[in-house]
């Protein structure tokens, strides 16, 4: 997953979903580390799959971009973007939620975006119990 | 000469295909490889130290999974999020009921939410107890092979302690059954 500024309000989360893999449309989640979005950014269509335990469910492989436009006009700042995801493989195994933290820095008024920025080694997520384990840097799975 | 040509073709067909069939084979089995799904590592070694451990129940009473030592223990660690691992739950309850009473224990740990997997366990009926292992439980699949952390993982221990099989994905009915059968 790698995020680049389009404007000093705006930025764009791409993933990348190596084959085999997905990700659900419905579990990502994005946000701010220091506030909230403005609102939620519109997601681009899935392609719908009906799952035996979940219903109709919106999945996403190959390539996905999402515009996220921020709170508030922060030109010249650098925001830490926060992005949880999930998905599965093919073959019958999922990867627990994740949550990646992307800083980047928006451009001035006038001036040409930055480059993209790759998010930092994968981190744990919301079933954080507290205590236990080190690390995360879990899956090695979608490549996302 | 009309007869040599179609022998020709014939074998190149047949050349063809048996290559064909390889590179797939082959594709499959590397890519199961990479995906490390199946058996993986681990087998033989000491459970002592997952056998030495307690985490709470969906109900938050502190379980130890040593209450279990001497039966042949196949702790299975799934969550709600998890489409795979609810798929092959039925079959897990199946396997309790009826070889329970021989010494089979299932124990499910849920890299989950308390609620939801107690929501869950009584939709499907869960006959085995389901302990919540938060993160920390990807972190402990993995001590016990699962190097992708990802789910559903099983693990099989023998009445001696030891780590019978290890499965990252699915554990299909007869194989579960085969194992199983051979350590009751």
């Amino acid at each position: 997953m790698s995020v680049e500024a389009r404007d000093g309000g705006r930025v764009v989360a791409r993933f990348a979903i190596a084959d085999g893999y997905y990700l659900y449309r419905g579990k990502l989640r994005f946000a701010l580390a220091d506030g909230t979005l403005a609102a939620p950014p519109d997601l681009p269509p899935g392609k719908a799959t009906d799952d035996p335990f979940f219903g109709k469910v919106d999945i996403y492989r190959g390539a996905v971009a999402v515009d996220v436009k921020l709170d508030r006009e922060r030109a010249g700042e650098t925001v830490r973007l926060v992005v949880e995801s999930q998905g599965c493989a093919d073959v019958g195994v999922c990867y627990p939620p994740q949550r990646q933290v992307v800083a980047v820095s928006l451009p001035q008024p006038g001036a040409r975006p930055g480059p993209a920025v790759e998010a930092a080694p994968r981190k744990k997520s919301w079933f954080n119990q507290g205590g236990g384990g080190g690390g995360g840097g879990g899956g090695g799975g979608g490549g996302a | 000469m009309e007869d040599g040509g179609r022998r020709r073709r014939w074998w190149r067909t047949v050349t063809l295909v048996l290559v064909g069939a390889l590179a797939l084979g082959l594709g499959a089995y590397f890519g199961q490889r990479q995906l490390g799904l199946g058996g993986a590592p681990g087998t033989g070694r000491d459970a002592s130290a997952l056998l030495a451990i307690a985490l709470p129940d969906a109900d938050g009473r502190e379980q130890a999974l040593g209450q279990w030592k001497g039966k042949v223990l196949v702790v299975n660690f799934w969550a709600t999020w998890c489409a795979p691992c609810r798929e092959e739950m039925p079959e897990f309850i199946r396997a309790q009921g009826e070889w329970g009473g021989r010494g089979l224990q299932f124990v499910g740990i849920a890299v989950d939410q308390a609620d939801k997997v107690r929501q869950f366990a009584g939709e499907i009926g869960l006959n085995y107890p389901a302990l919540i292992g938060g993160y920390g439980a990807m972190e402990l699949s993995k001590s016990l092979g699962n190097q992708l952390m990802a789910l559903p993982f099983t693990v099989i221990i023998g009445r001696d302690g030891t780590v019978a099989h290890t499965q990252l994905g699915p554990l299909r009915d007869a194989q579960l059954r085969s194992i199983v059968g051979q350590l009751l």
